[in-house]
């Protein structure tokens, strides 16, 4: 009993503050993950055009940001980009939160929309291109639309991915979850095990609904025809 | 010059400048395989045409070369040398807009390419609205009159996934022809179908092919061509090997290679 209320206490003192953080994990994450997808979409689309230059470079894009932690991402866009003395670059932690997130965000959904643009039967757009339709009548009309129910599983899950990254703002200061948790543990050094699993069950309490949804979307756009049908 | 020649109907007199719809002149197209280490001849040299309301049945072992000659005549395979006038319009012309042309080439493919992710009503609606600027009613009214002529008036509503071959057929033809085409290429149409739904779409384009079509038809029918087609052309190795009426051809062949083909398929 003691303890429960000892461990309510702690609750108590530190909701408003972890809620900000959490508050701040969500916006950082959603600004990046609308903005990652969009731009992932128009490089994902872009990359499947026919121009060779255009593919190489948001192939290195691609490979930059995929293949280094986000980590190393964030030092060089809040460190080392500002040292090359450029104004527009000189980003506050929040600003190189949301531009490094959103790159790194746009590098996977980048992929993921290419390949889901391959993935669709290539008699597809011989049709479409048979009947006369130009090069973006056939993406709108045609390719995009069914490419995009392919996407939807791995999208979900680069989207958890991208909120768990979010931890790694601390480093720059940024007061989201895992940064407000670990000032938390300096004030309370005696709940540390606490504290780790109060921010743990935060990010879950983010996580799963997003999880949830994405497998809600996903049995959605497959039956989607079918439930036109029945209408 | 802009014949707009869209409606089936009666042709032009025999004879005229005019009666050739399509000419073909000289074409090849290779195509680099393996990194370009091989180089394959699909096309060598071909040159023909096709008349206004003819029916041109091309025939020809696998990889003769059949399905890319047909694709070069509404430039989903380009071509290396030569050139293709089609209707007056020339395919090597830089200013010919390419998209044009293909809304007045009607094609029908092996696996119907229907749009996956378009109601049946939806695939014959589309190209009418988005490439020939149709408004939406007419082009529903001449999606349902054409649906009713090839025969699956009840199946407006439903996807492709959810037809039969023979039907998902019958709509890829009526989508074809929903933009008037001058002409329709046909590649291996009842190829993929079930032997008792391949008559019903070789009849629909028999009718076709009686309502005055300008057809050009990759098959290996051999019943449909002797019956159907004015022109028989038999090629082997990207090169048009003989040509004539179904009657000369199929009854007395000349080259050796169309001989040997005929026995191994008749
Ligand atoms: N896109 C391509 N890339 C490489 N080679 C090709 C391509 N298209 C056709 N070819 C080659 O060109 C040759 C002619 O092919 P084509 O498809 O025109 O033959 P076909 O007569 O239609 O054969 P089939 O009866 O099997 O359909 C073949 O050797 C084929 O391998
Ligand atoms: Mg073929």
């Amino acid at each position: 009993m003691e303890w429960f209320a000892q461990k309510w206490q702690v609750v108590e003192s530190l909701a408003p503050f972890l809620l900000h953080g959490l508050w701040m994990t969500f916006q950082v994450s959603m600004i990046a993950i609308i903005l990652g997808s969009l731009l992932g979409a128009i490089l994902g689309v872009m990359k499947t055009l026919d121009s060779r230059a255009l593919r190489l470079c948001i192939d290195a894009y691609m490979h930059f940001f995929r293949g280094t932690p986000y980590l190393v991402q964030l030092y060089l866009i809040y460190f080392v980009l500002p040292s090359l003395g450029i104004a527009w670059l000189q980003f506050d932690s929040y600003t190189a939160a949301i531009v490094s997130l959103t790159l790194y965000t746009a590098s996977y959904v980048t992929a993921i929309v290419a390949s889901a643009i391959d993935a669709v039967p290539r008699g597809q757009e011989e049709a479409a291109r048979a009947c006369g339709m130009t090069k973006a009548q056939r993406l709108y009309h045609i390719i995009v639309p069914q490419a995009l129910r392919l996407t939807v599983p791995p999208m979900a899950s680069v989207y958890v991915i991208v909120i768990k990254s979010t931890a790694v703002l601390s480093v720059i200061g940024l007061s989201e979850l895992t940064r407000q948790g670990e000032t938390s543990i300096l004030r309370m050094p005696q709940d540390t095990m606490f504290i780790y699993a109060l921010i743990a069950g935060l990010y879950f309490l983010y996580c799963y609904p997003v999880l949830r949804f994405a497998r809600w979307a996903e049995r959605r756009v497959g039956s989607s025809a079918a439930a036109q049908e029945n209408a | 010059m802009a014949v707009n020649n869209n409606e089936p109907g009666p042709r032009p007199e025999q004879g005229g400048a005019d009666q050739r719809m399509v000419v073909i002149d000289c074409i090849s197209r290779r195509f680099s395989i393996d990194g370009g280490k091989t180089v394959v001849t699909a096309l060598d040299d071909v040159s023909n045409y096709i008349d206004r309301g003819e029916v041109v049945v091309i025939i020809g072992p696998s990889g003769s070369g059949k399905s890319t000659l047909l694709r070069t005549l509404n430039g989903l395979e380009s071509i290396d040398e030569g050139n293709i006038v089609i209707d007056g319009v020339d395919l090597a012309d830089k200013k010919t807009n390419m998209n044009t042309l293909r809304a007045d080439v009607g094609m029908v493919f092996q696996h119907f390419n229907l749009f996956e992710n378009k109601t049946c009503l939806e695939n014959i609606v589309l190209p009418q609205v988005v490439v020939l600027k149709k408004n939406r009613e007419k082009a529903e009214r001449v999606a349902r009159d054409l649906l009713e002529r090839v025969g699956i008036p009840d199946r407006e509503n439903n996807y492709p996934r959810q037809l039969s071959g023979g039907q998902q057929q019958r709509v890829a033809i009526a989508r074809a022809l929903a933009m008037k085409p001058k002409m329709m290429l046909f590649d291996e149409a009842t190829s993929a179908l079930d032997p008792e739904t391949v008559n019903g779409v070789l009849s629909l384009m028999k009718e076709l092919a009686y309502d005055g079509m300008t057809m050009a038809v990759v098959t290996h029918e051999m019943g449909f061509a002797r019956e159907v087609a004015d022109r028989v052309i038999f090629m082997d190795g990207g090169r048009v090997i003989e040509e004539g009426s179904p009657g000369r051809f199929f009854d007395a062949p000349e080259s050796d290679r169309a001989k040997k083909f005929l026995e191994q398929i008749l």
